[in-house]
């Protein structure tokens, strides 16, 4: 199983053509994508998550393996619509209306497509109609917000609103996150959950979706 | 003392009679006058009222050009997007540099070319004409790595740092140029101190910092010297890791995000001037007034005698007057380094009143 190991290390060092090399490698010996996804990807991704808490990797780092593992997630991605098979939860996200920043919103949502889930991106100035329908459409588990500023906060609240007035709230947890964003605004707009960081994230996505 | 005259002190390291007071105010200067912030930032004339008033309510020691990231690169050609009431910002998938053969092709643009470098640089004439000696005038530039994420994408930028550093450093040689450039406009238009502002570097760690980044802000902060510039660093996030390094730029003072322990900056930086860092959302504006001055004397006791009081960042829109007042109370009470309060309060200027209004 040396290619598991190889997609370990590529992802680890952030090494995007080792990575695919690797995918591709363990593909031809027949290892299945589940296997690739929760022996190799999901512990290197946590691994990186760990190092960038101990402020060992930064985010130039953390994006450099998020870059690999999604070279690695094209390979597998078409041989599990063929197979049937799919990732445990699914969760869109996105910077709130009015607020271009993202770059916090992509590092969660690589370390949450690295934590084996199964990630829709919606970008940033996303409207509150915009998650209204991709919690229609794609049918997700969780919702997450990002806002970095203090103006463009209350659109997570308009976001929450939006998601009661048109009957779908209680189809999704809905965590928030970003720098200006606290545990407590989290309740106060009635969101499900609030992260300091992407380690944290992913965990407590995990958490709250074995919680239900 | 003035407030000039104290933040000049201080910066010499001379003894002050009370420590100085220069929190960054932009949208809650804004609030202060009943503007839009989208008025604020394209209008010199509206920002310097704001600025002037602000100064004046809370007896702050500087009115400054600070607005908004967007000047240089939007008269540089990038897409800017603007808002009624909040700050300009870039949309990265329209980014300048989205292809980096466009860096050959740029221009340092004319900083009285009329754009809104040339607003800032009339922010800086008129806030120099209105306040005279009273209180130091501030000019503003981008600092290497917050230009270059402007220009560039902040996402493409962290993975440039790695796969083709070359052109970072051609990038940020581009951008110190530039920025010196605005600089002396600001200082000719009679700016004595210069706010750089890098909200970008922390993101990088202390390895590219200290092979890239330490580079570009020391070439900028010896330009700004041969200026006669006096310099004031404010790098955004959690720069702990990186604070030794930031002690070697030569900044005349270090203004610390909250993430930053006071007390590890003063260990790190022990004759550096220290300005900050109260949280700005949990302490500032959503906190009570007993932890304003709680955390304002925290920061007194951890950073030494070299210490200015300000935010952790920008002072944040809906702040409670009060909390201002407070720290502002602060101010007039304490020396620096003197962790007993003054017994007569130093200076003139308005009656503080502590009264939650």
């Amino acid at each position: 199983m040396s290619n598991l190991t190889d997609l370990y290390d590529a992802i680890l060092m952030g090494d995007t053509k080792k990575a695919h090399s690797a995918t591709q490698a363990a593909i031809e010996e027949g290892v299945g994508p589940m296997d690739l996804i929760s022996g190799s990807m999901v512990p290197a991704m946590d691994e990186v998550g760990r190092l960038f808490e101990a402020e060992e990797y930064f985010v130039p780092e953390l994006l450099l393996a998020g870059r690999a593992m999604k070279s690695a997630m094209e390979l597998l991605r078409p041989l599990m619509v063929s197979s049937g098979q799919k990732l445990g939860t699914r969760v869109v996200i996105g910077t709130v209306k009015g607020d271009l920043h993202d770059i916090g919103k992509n590092i969660v949502a690589s370390m949450l497509e690295g934590g084996g889930l199964e990630v829709i991106d919606l970008g940033a100035d996303v409207a509150p109609e915009r998650f209204v329908s991709a919690v229609k459409e794609r049918e997700p588990q969780v919702v997450c917000m990002s806002a970095l500023l203090t103006v463009t906060m209350p659109a997570m609240r308009t976001t929450i609103e939006a998601l009661k007035s048109a009957g779908v709230r209680d189809r999704v947890k809905v965590l928030i996150g970003g720098a200006p964003v606290t545990s407590q605004y989290a309740i106060e707009i009635g969101a499900d959950g609030y992260s300091e960081n992407a380690s944290g994230a992913v965990g407590l996505v995990k958490r709250l979706i074995s919680e239900e | 003392m003035t407030g000039r005259e104290r933040v000049l002190a201080m910066m010499d390291h001379r003894s002050v009679d009370r420590i100085p007071f220069m929190p960054i105010t932009m949208m809650f200067a804004a609030d202060q006058i009943g503007v839009k912030y989208g008025k604020y930032v394209t209008d010199h004339q509206v920002l310097v009222e704001a600025q002037i008033r602000t100064a004046e309510r809370f007896d702050i020691d500087q009115v400054s050009c600070i607005s908004d990231p967007a000047r240089e690169a939007g008269d540089l050609g990038a897409e800017v997007r603007f808002f009624e009431d909040q700050p300009p910002a870039f949309d990265e998938s329209d980014a300048l540099l989205r292809d980096k053969k466009a860096l050959v092709e740029l221009r340092i643009p004319d900083p009285l070319g009329g754009g809104r470098m040339t607003d800032r640089v009339k922010a800086a004439a008129l806030l120099k004409e209105k306040v005279a000696g009273d209180r130091i005038v501030e000019g503003w530039i981008e600092g290497p790595c917050a230009q270059a994420a402007n220009l560039r994408g902040i996402n493409r930028l962290m993975l440039d740092f790695i796969d083709d550093p070359v052109f970072v450093r051609d990038l940020f040689d581009f951008v110190v140029a530039m920025e010196l450039s605005f600089a002396q406009a600001q200082k000719d238009a009679g700016v004595e101190l210069m706010g750089v502002g890098d909200a970008a570097l922390s993101l990088a760690g202390p390895a590219i910092f200290n092979q890239m980044i330490m580079p570009a802000h020391k070439k900028l902060v010896e330009g700004m010297k041969a200026m006669g510039l006096r310099t004031r660093s404010h790098m955004c996030g959690n720069t702990r890791r990186i604070l030794k390094g930031r002690g070697e730029l030569g900044y005349d003072i270090e203004d610390m995000d909250s993430m930053v322990p006071l007390a590890d900056a003063h260990a790190q930086m022990p004759n550096h001037v220290i300005l900050g860092n109260i949280a700005t959302v949990d302490v500032m504006r959503n906190g009570t007034t007993q932890d304003v001055v709680n955390a304002v004397t925290k920061c007194h006791q951890d950073a030494g005698e070299l210490y200015i009081i300000g935010a952790g960042c920008e002072v944040p829109r809906d702040t409670p007057e009060a909390h201002m007042l407070a720290l502002l109370e602060f101010a007039r009470s304490h020396r620096p380094g003197d962790l007993q309060p003054l017994q007569v309060h130093p200076g003139s200027g308005p009656a503080v009143s502590m009264q939650n209004p």
